[in-house]
Protein backbone atom coordinates (compact mmCIF):
# COMPACT_ATOMS: atom_id res chain seq x y z
CA UNK A 1 0.00 0.00 0.00
CA UNK A 2 1.12 3.60 -0.53
CA UNK A 3 3.60 5.01 1.91
CA UNK A 4 2.35 7.54 4.42
CA UNK A 5 3.81 9.95 6.95
CA UNK A 6 1.82 11.20 9.89
CA UNK A 7 2.82 14.72 10.94
CA UNK A 8 1.69 16.65 13.97
CA UNK A 9 1.59 20.36 14.63
CA UNK A 10 4.21 21.59 17.04
CA UNK A 11 3.13 25.05 18.27
CA UNK A 12 5.76 27.64 19.14
CA UNK A 13 6.67 27.93 22.82
CA UNK A 14 3.94 29.55 24.88
CA UNK A 15 1.31 29.17 22.19
CA UNK A 16 -1.42 26.61 22.42
CA UNK A 17 -2.98 24.92 19.45
CA UNK A 18 -6.39 26.28 18.43
CA UNK A 19 -9.03 25.94 15.73
CA UNK A 20 -7.87 29.13 14.02
CA UNK A 21 -4.54 27.50 13.22
CA UNK A 22 -6.34 24.40 11.92
CA UNK A 23 -8.49 26.59 9.66
CA UNK A 24 -5.43 28.39 8.30
CA UNK A 25 -3.59 25.11 7.64
CA UNK A 26 -6.61 23.83 5.73
CA UNK A 27 -6.68 27.08 3.73
CA UNK A 28 -2.97 26.66 2.95
CA UNK A 29 -3.62 23.20 1.53
CA UNK A 30 -6.58 24.41 -0.51
CA UNK A 31 -5.33 27.74 -1.85
CA UNK A 32 -1.51 27.66 -1.71
CA UNK A 33 -0.94 24.19 -3.12
CA UNK A 34 -4.35 23.69 -4.75
CA UNK A 35 -5.41 20.59 -2.85
CA UNK A 36 -8.76 19.33 -4.10
CA UNK A 37 -11.00 18.87 -1.13
CA UNK A 38 -12.50 15.39 -0.78
CA UNK A 39 -14.50 13.57 1.85
CA UNK A 40 -14.14 13.43 5.61
CA UNK A 41 -11.85 10.99 7.39
CA UNK A 42 -11.65 9.78 10.94
CA UNK A 43 -9.29 7.64 12.96
CA UNK A 44 -9.54 6.80 16.65
CA UNK A 45 -7.01 5.93 19.28
CA UNK A 46 -7.95 4.38 22.60
CA UNK A 47 -5.86 3.96 25.73
CA UNK A 48 -6.41 0.77 27.69
CA UNK A 49 -5.59 -0.02 31.30
CA UNK A 50 -5.35 -3.44 32.93
CA UNK A 51 -8.17 -4.32 35.28
CA UNK A 52 -6.70 -5.93 38.36
CA UNK A 53 -8.37 -7.42 41.38
CA UNK A 54 -5.93 -5.74 43.66
CA UNK A 55 -4.34 -2.33 43.28
CA UNK A 56 -0.79 -3.54 43.90
CA UNK A 57 -0.93 -5.78 40.80
CA UNK A 58 -1.47 -2.81 38.42
CA UNK A 59 2.23 -2.58 37.67
CA UNK A 60 2.51 -6.27 36.81
CA UNK A 61 0.74 -5.64 33.51
CA UNK A 62 1.39 -3.24 30.63
CA UNK A 63 -0.11 0.21 31.09
CA UNK A 64 0.69 1.55 27.63
CA UNK A 65 -1.74 -0.51 25.54
CA UNK A 66 -3.18 1.57 22.70
CA UNK A 67 -5.85 0.54 20.21
CA UNK A 68 -6.13 2.21 16.80
CA UNK A 69 -8.86 2.14 14.17
CA UNK A 70 -8.02 3.55 10.75
CA UNK A 71 -10.23 4.66 7.86
CA UNK A 72 -7.94 2.84 5.41
CA UNK A 73 -8.81 -0.52 7.06
CA UNK A 74 -12.37 -0.23 8.38
CA UNK A 75 -12.57 -3.94 9.28
CA UNK A 76 -9.30 -4.07 11.18
CA UNK A 77 -8.16 -2.94 14.61
CA UNK A 78 -4.59 -2.47 15.79
CA UNK A 79 -3.05 -2.74 19.23
CA UNK A 80 0.31 -1.20 20.00
CA UNK A 81 2.55 -1.81 22.99
CA UNK A 82 5.44 0.60 22.59
CA UNK A 83 7.41 -0.67 25.59
CA UNK A 84 7.36 -4.17 24.15
CA UNK A 85 7.74 -3.04 20.54
CA UNK A 86 4.73 -4.88 19.21
CA UNK A 87 2.00 -4.03 16.71
CA UNK A 88 -0.84 -6.54 16.70
CA UNK A 89 -3.46 -6.66 13.94
CA UNK A 90 -6.94 -8.14 14.34
CA UNK A 91 -10.49 -7.82 13.04
CA UNK A 92 -12.60 -5.07 14.58
CA UNK A 93 -14.47 -7.54 16.79
CA UNK A 94 -11.30 -8.00 18.83
CA UNK A 95 -12.73 -5.03 20.74
CA UNK A 96 -15.73 -7.15 21.76
CA UNK A 97 -13.37 -9.96 22.78
CA UNK A 98 -11.45 -7.50 25.00
CA UNK A 99 -14.71 -6.29 26.51
CA UNK A 100 -15.90 -9.81 27.25
CA UNK A 101 -12.54 -10.87 28.67
CA UNK A 102 -12.72 -7.95 31.13
CA UNK A 103 -8.97 -7.92 31.61
CA UNK A 104 -8.29 -4.53 29.98
CA UNK A 105 -10.56 -1.54 29.97
CA UNK A 106 -10.81 1.24 27.39
CA UNK A 107 -10.05 4.36 29.42
CA UNK A 108 -9.67 7.38 27.14
CA UNK A 109 -10.40 7.65 23.43
CA UNK A 110 -9.13 10.33 21.05
CA UNK A 111 -10.46 11.08 17.61
CA UNK A 112 -8.44 12.35 14.65
CA UNK A 113 -10.83 13.80 12.09
CA UNK A 114 -11.01 16.25 9.24
CA UNK A 115 -11.00 16.44 5.47
CA UNK A 116 -8.86 14.81 2.84
CA UNK A 117 -7.29 16.54 -0.13
CA UNK A 118 -5.94 15.25 -3.43
CA UNK A 119 -2.87 16.85 -4.90
CA UNK A 120 -1.57 14.94 -7.90
CA UNK A 121 0.13 11.83 -6.53
CA UNK A 122 -0.26 13.02 -2.97
CA UNK A 123 -3.20 12.57 -0.69
CA UNK A 124 -3.40 14.72 2.42
CA UNK A 125 -5.63 14.32 5.43
CA UNK A 126 -5.75 17.30 7.73
CA UNK A 127 -7.57 17.00 11.00
CA UNK A 128 -7.99 17.89 14.60
CA UNK A 129 -7.15 15.66 17.50
CA UNK A 130 -9.69 15.74 20.32
CA UNK A 131 -11.03 13.60 23.10
CA UNK A 132 -13.87 11.56 21.64
CA UNK A 133 -16.05 12.58 24.57
CA UNK A 134 -15.19 16.33 24.20
CA UNK A 135 -14.93 16.83 20.46
CA UNK A 136 -14.84 20.63 20.77
CA UNK A 137 -11.74 20.55 22.94
CA UNK A 138 -8.80 20.61 20.50
CA UNK A 139 -5.76 18.64 21.69
CA UNK A 140 -3.68 18.80 18.55
CA UNK A 141 -3.53 18.95 14.77
CA UNK A 142 -2.38 16.07 12.60
CA UNK A 143 -1.72 15.63 8.91
CA UNK A 144 -1.35 12.44 6.93
CA UNK A 145 0.79 12.77 3.81
CA UNK A 146 0.35 9.80 1.50
CA UNK A 147 2.34 9.31 -1.68
CA UNK A 148 0.31 7.04 -3.91
CA UNK A 149 2.94 5.70 -6.39
CA UNK A 150 5.34 4.16 -3.84
CA UNK A 151 5.09 1.62 -1.04
CA UNK A 152 8.75 1.47 -0.06
CA UNK A 153 9.68 3.71 2.85
CA UNK A 154 13.26 4.05 1.71
CA UNK A 155 12.51 4.77 -1.94
CA UNK A 156 9.94 7.39 -1.03
CA UNK A 157 12.00 9.15 1.64
CA UNK A 158 13.40 11.85 -0.63
CA UNK A 159 10.10 12.77 -2.29
CA UNK A 160 8.33 12.80 1.10
CA UNK A 161 11.04 14.97 2.63
CA UNK A 162 10.82 17.41 -0.28
CA UNK A 163 7.05 17.60 -0.06
CA UNK A 164 7.06 18.21 3.69
CA UNK A 165 9.68 20.96 3.16
CA UNK A 166 7.29 22.67 0.73
CA UNK A 167 4.49 22.39 3.28
CA UNK A 168 6.71 23.92 5.97
CA UNK A 169 7.64 26.82 3.70
CA UNK A 170 4.00 27.58 3.02
CA UNK A 171 3.18 27.45 6.71
CA UNK A 172 6.14 29.72 7.49
CA UNK A 173 5.11 32.20 4.76
CA UNK A 174 1.73 32.49 6.48
CA UNK A 175 3.52 33.24 9.78
CA UNK A 176 1.65 30.48 11.56
CA UNK A 177 2.96 30.06 15.11
CA UNK A 178 4.48 26.60 14.81
CA UNK A 179 5.50 23.90 12.37
CA UNK A 180 4.75 20.32 11.39
CA UNK A 181 6.91 17.60 12.89
CA UNK A 182 7.48 14.10 11.62
CA UNK A 183 8.91 11.44 13.88
CA UNK A 184 9.43 8.15 12.14
CA UNK A 185 9.11 5.27 14.57
CA UNK A 186 11.83 2.64 14.30
CA UNK A 187 9.63 0.29 12.28
CA UNK A 188 12.19 -2.52 12.15
CA UNK A 189 12.21 -2.73 15.96
CA UNK A 190 8.56 -3.74 15.64
CA UNK A 191 9.34 -6.30 12.97
CA UNK A 192 7.82 -4.12 10.25
CA UNK A 193 9.52 -4.12 6.86
CA UNK A 194 10.30 -1.41 4.34
CA UNK A 195 7.06 -2.25 2.51
CA UNK A 196 4.44 0.05 3.94
CA UNK A 197 1.32 -1.41 5.61
CA UNK A 198 -1.51 -0.27 7.85
CA UNK A 199 0.48 -1.62 10.78
CA UNK A 200 2.99 1.16 10.02
CA UNK A 201 0.15 3.70 10.06
CA UNK A 202 -1.18 2.46 13.39
CA UNK A 203 2.27 2.72 14.91
CA UNK A 204 2.64 6.28 13.64
CA UNK A 205 -0.66 7.21 15.30
CA UNK A 206 0.53 5.71 18.58
CA UNK A 207 3.83 7.61 18.34
CA UNK A 208 2.18 10.92 17.49
CA UNK A 209 -0.30 10.54 20.32
CA UNK A 210 2.46 9.77 22.79
CA UNK A 211 4.33 12.86 21.58
CA UNK A 212 1.27 15.12 21.83
CA UNK A 213 0.67 13.98 25.40
CA UNK A 214 4.32 14.50 26.31
CA UNK A 215 4.21 18.02 24.84
CA UNK A 216 1.08 18.86 26.80
CA UNK A 217 2.58 17.60 30.06
CA UNK A 218 5.60 19.81 29.46
CA UNK B 1 -23.24 -16.30 19.50
CA UNK B 2 -23.32 -19.91 18.33
CA UNK B 3 -25.32 -23.10 18.72
CA UNK B 4 -23.30 -26.23 19.37
CA UNK B 5 -23.65 -29.96 19.98
CA UNK B 6 -20.92 -32.55 20.20
CA UNK B 7 -20.40 -36.26 20.40
CA UNK B 8 -17.77 -38.97 20.10
CA UNK B 9 -17.21 -41.75 17.62
CA UNK B 10 -14.79 -44.64 17.44
CA UNK B 11 -12.04 -44.00 14.91
CA UNK B 12 -12.94 -47.21 13.05
CA UNK B 13 -16.33 -45.66 12.15
CA UNK B 14 -15.03 -42.26 11.06
CA UNK B 15 -14.80 -43.29 7.42
CA UNK B 16 -18.48 -44.26 7.46
CA UNK B 17 -19.34 -40.95 9.10
CA UNK B 18 -17.44 -39.15 6.37
CA UNK B 19 -19.45 -40.96 3.70
CA UNK B 20 -22.69 -40.06 5.47
CA UNK B 21 -21.68 -36.42 5.91
CA UNK B 22 -20.60 -36.16 2.31
CA UNK B 23 -23.97 -37.49 1.23
CA UNK B 24 -25.90 -35.17 3.54
CA UNK B 25 -23.90 -32.02 2.89
CA UNK B 26 -23.15 -32.44 -0.77
CA UNK B 27 -19.85 -30.61 -0.48
CA UNK B 28 -16.29 -31.92 -0.34
CA UNK B 29 -14.64 -32.17 3.06
CA UNK B 30 -11.87 -29.84 4.11
CA UNK B 31 -8.84 -31.18 5.90
CA UNK B 32 -8.30 -29.77 9.34
CA UNK B 33 -5.18 -29.35 11.41
CA UNK B 34 -5.55 -26.82 14.19
CA UNK B 35 -3.04 -26.05 16.90
CA UNK B 36 -5.08 -24.69 19.77
CA UNK B 37 -3.52 -22.68 22.61
CA UNK B 38 -5.76 -22.25 25.61
CA UNK B 39 -4.73 -19.11 27.51
CA UNK B 40 -5.82 -17.95 30.94
CA UNK B 41 -5.44 -14.50 32.43
CA UNK B 42 -2.62 -14.19 34.96
CA UNK B 43 -3.10 -13.82 38.71
CA UNK B 44 -5.25 -10.83 39.65
CA UNK B 45 -5.72 -9.79 36.01
CA UNK B 46 -9.32 -9.12 35.07
CA UNK B 47 -12.56 -8.92 36.97
CA UNK B 48 -12.56 -12.72 36.95
CA UNK B 49 -10.17 -15.20 35.35
CA UNK B 50 -10.74 -15.15 31.61
CA UNK B 51 -9.92 -17.69 28.95
CA UNK B 52 -8.94 -17.11 25.33
CA UNK B 53 -8.25 -19.66 22.65
CA UNK B 54 -5.63 -18.84 20.06
CA UNK B 55 -5.94 -21.10 17.04
CA UNK B 56 -3.31 -21.69 14.40
CA UNK B 57 -4.60 -23.28 11.21
CA UNK B 58 -1.72 -25.47 10.07
CA UNK B 59 -3.58 -26.77 7.04
CA UNK B 60 -3.11 -23.48 5.17
CA UNK B 61 0.02 -23.05 3.02
CA UNK B 62 0.89 -20.16 5.34
CA UNK B 63 -0.54 -20.77 8.85
CA UNK B 64 -3.37 -18.40 9.75
CA UNK B 65 -4.22 -17.27 13.28
CA UNK B 66 -7.50 -16.65 15.07
CA UNK B 67 -8.45 -15.76 18.62
CA UNK B 68 -11.71 -17.07 20.03
CA UNK B 69 -13.56 -16.07 23.16
CA UNK B 70 -16.21 -18.54 24.25
CA UNK B 71 -18.60 -17.14 26.81
CA UNK B 72 -21.06 -18.73 29.14
CA UNK B 73 -24.04 -20.75 27.96
CA UNK B 74 -27.45 -19.16 27.72
CA UNK B 75 -29.56 -19.93 30.79
CA UNK B 76 -33.21 -20.07 31.62
CA UNK B 77 -36.14 -22.34 31.01
CA UNK B 78 -36.08 -21.73 27.24
CA UNK B 79 -32.42 -22.69 26.98
CA UNK B 80 -32.97 -25.82 29.11
CA UNK B 81 -35.57 -27.10 26.67
CA UNK B 82 -33.25 -26.80 23.67
CA UNK B 83 -31.25 -29.87 22.75
CA UNK B 84 -28.32 -27.68 21.69
CA UNK B 85 -26.14 -25.34 23.70
CA UNK B 86 -26.42 -21.65 22.88
CA UNK B 87 -23.39 -19.65 23.96
CA UNK B 88 -21.63 -16.44 23.17
CA UNK B 89 -18.66 -16.87 20.88
CA UNK B 90 -16.57 -14.15 19.26
CA UNK B 91 -13.77 -14.80 16.83
CA UNK B 92 -11.24 -12.54 15.23
CA UNK B 93 -8.52 -13.18 12.70
CA UNK B 94 -5.21 -11.98 14.12
CA UNK B 95 -1.64 -11.41 13.04
CA UNK B 96 0.91 -14.14 13.64
CA UNK B 97 2.37 -12.39 16.69
CA UNK B 98 -0.91 -12.96 18.58
CA UNK B 99 0.51 -15.39 21.11
CA UNK B 100 3.31 -13.01 22.01
CA UNK B 101 0.78 -10.18 22.29
CA UNK B 102 -1.46 -12.05 24.72
CA UNK B 103 1.52 -13.26 26.76
CA UNK B 104 2.64 -9.64 27.16
CA UNK B 105 -0.88 -8.66 28.21
CA UNK B 106 -0.55 -11.17 31.03
CA UNK B 107 -2.18 -14.30 29.66
CA UNK B 108 -0.50 -17.65 30.38
CA UNK B 109 -0.59 -20.88 28.43
CA UNK B 110 -2.89 -23.24 30.29
CA UNK B 111 -2.71 -26.11 27.82
CA UNK B 112 -2.38 -26.75 24.10
CA UNK B 113 -4.03 -29.25 21.79
CA UNK B 114 -3.70 -30.38 18.21
CA UNK B 115 -6.92 -31.20 16.43
CA UNK B 116 -6.48 -33.24 13.25
CA UNK B 117 -9.33 -34.36 11.04
CA UNK B 118 -11.77 -32.86 8.60
CA UNK B 119 -14.68 -30.44 8.37
CA UNK B 120 -17.78 -29.96 6.27
CA UNK B 121 -19.22 -26.48 5.79
CA UNK B 122 -22.69 -26.36 4.30
CA UNK B 123 -26.02 -24.58 4.30
CA UNK B 124 -29.10 -26.21 5.87
CA UNK B 125 -31.41 -23.28 6.69
CA UNK B 126 -28.34 -21.74 8.33
CA UNK B 127 -24.61 -22.22 7.68
CA UNK B 128 -23.55 -25.31 9.64
CA UNK B 129 -20.06 -26.64 10.28
CA UNK B 130 -19.31 -30.22 11.25
CA UNK B 131 -15.80 -31.09 12.43
CA UNK B 132 -14.49 -34.57 13.08
CA UNK B 133 -11.15 -34.50 14.81
CA UNK B 134 -8.68 -36.57 16.70
CA UNK B 135 -7.70 -34.45 19.71
CA UNK B 136 -4.04 -34.74 20.56
CA UNK B 137 -1.81 -33.40 23.27
CA UNK B 138 1.82 -32.46 22.97
CA UNK B 139 4.44 -34.39 24.94
CA UNK B 140 6.80 -31.42 24.63
CA UNK B 141 5.85 -27.74 24.45
CA UNK B 142 4.58 -26.84 20.95
CA UNK B 143 5.89 -30.14 19.51
CA UNK B 144 2.98 -30.81 17.15
CA UNK B 145 4.99 -33.50 15.34
CA UNK B 146 5.06 -35.61 18.49
CA UNK B 147 1.43 -35.19 19.48
CA UNK B 148 -0.42 -38.21 20.87
CA UNK B 149 -4.20 -38.73 21.04
CA UNK B 150 -5.84 -37.72 24.31
CA UNK B 151 -8.34 -40.57 23.93
CA UNK B 152 -6.88 -43.17 21.53
CA UNK B 153 -9.44 -44.74 19.25
CA UNK B 154 -12.02 -42.02 19.84
CA UNK B 155 -12.67 -38.89 17.78
CA UNK B 156 -14.61 -35.75 18.60
CA UNK B 157 -17.50 -34.56 16.44
CA UNK B 158 -18.71 -30.98 16.81
CA UNK B 159 -21.63 -29.38 15.00
CA UNK B 160 -21.79 -25.59 15.22
CA UNK B 161 -23.69 -22.77 13.57
CA UNK B 162 -23.58 -19.02 14.10
CA UNK B 163 -26.68 -17.63 15.77
CA UNK B 164 -28.07 -14.38 17.11
CA UNK B 165 -30.53 -13.45 19.82
CA UNK B 166 -33.20 -13.25 17.12
CA UNK B 167 -32.70 -16.58 15.39
CA UNK B 168 -31.11 -19.00 17.86
CA UNK B 169 -34.23 -21.18 18.19
CA UNK B 170 -34.39 -21.56 14.42
CA UNK B 171 -30.67 -22.43 14.32
CA UNK B 172 -31.08 -24.88 17.22
CA UNK B 173 -33.92 -26.60 15.34
CA UNK B 174 -31.78 -26.85 12.19
CA UNK B 175 -28.93 -28.45 14.15
CA UNK B 176 -31.28 -30.82 15.97
CA UNK B 177 -32.88 -32.04 12.79
CA UNK B 178 -29.47 -32.45 11.16
CA UNK B 179 -28.23 -34.38 14.21
CA UNK B 180 -31.01 -36.92 13.76
CA UNK B 181 -29.51 -38.01 10.44
CA UNK B 182 -26.30 -38.87 12.28
CA UNK B 183 -28.04 -40.64 15.15
CA UNK B 184 -27.31 -44.21 13.97
CA UNK B 185 -23.60 -43.45 14.12
CA UNK B 186 -23.28 -41.07 17.03
CA UNK B 187 -25.23 -39.26 19.65
CA UNK B 188 -24.87 -35.49 19.64
CA UNK B 189 -25.64 -33.55 22.80
CA UNK B 190 -24.77 -30.34 24.60
CA UNK B 191 -21.03 -30.12 25.38
CA UNK B 192 -20.28 -31.61 28.78
CA UNK B 193 -23.26 -33.99 28.67
CA UNK B 194 -21.67 -36.74 26.61
CA UNK B 195 -23.77 -39.83 26.02
CA UNK B 196 -20.80 -41.94 24.85
CA UNK B 197 -20.71 -44.04 21.71
CA UNK B 198 -23.95 -45.46 20.34
CA UNK B 199 -24.52 -49.26 20.20
CA UNK B 200 -25.85 -49.12 16.63
CA UNK B 201 -22.65 -47.51 15.28
CA UNK B 202 -20.99 -50.70 14.05
CA UNK B 203 -24.05 -51.90 12.11
CA UNK B 204 -24.77 -48.42 10.71
CA UNK B 205 -21.14 -48.02 9.69
CA UNK B 206 -21.09 -51.41 7.98
CA UNK B 207 -24.22 -50.52 6.07
CA UNK B 208 -22.85 -47.14 5.01
CA UNK B 209 -19.53 -48.62 3.97
CA UNK B 210 -21.21 -51.19 1.74
CA UNK B 211 -23.49 -48.51 0.25
CA UNK B 212 -20.53 -46.21 -0.15
CA UNK B 213 -18.54 -48.88 -1.96
CA UNK B 214 -21.55 -49.59 -4.19
CA UNK B 215 -21.70 -45.92 -5.20
CA UNK B 216 -18.01 -45.75 -5.91
CA UNK B 217 -18.29 -48.76 -8.20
Amino acid sequence: MPVKWLLYWQPNAGISVNTQILTEISQCVESSINGVKGGRWKATLTFYRPITRDQSSQNDYPRDLMGVSLPEQPHKYYFILRTNRIVFEADTNIQSIMEKAQSYKARVALTFEGFQYQLGDFQLRVGKVALTSHAENLRGIAMEVEYLPLSSLEKSRQVMDDFVDILQEIVTSRSLPGHFTHIEPNFSEYGLSDQYSSQHTSLQYASVMTQLLTNQRN
Amino acid sequence: MECVVEGIIETQHVEALEILLHGLCGVPKERLKIHEFCLRSGPNLGVVTSELRVLCDLEQPKPTWTVRQVGGAMRGAGAEQLSVLVRSMIESKISKNGLRFFYILGYKLDHELLKVGFAFHFQKVVPITVTVTSVKRMLKLHATDEAVPVTPGIQLVEVTAPASADNYSEVAAAISSFSEYLAPLLHLSKPGVSAGVVPTAAAAAASLMSDGRGKTL
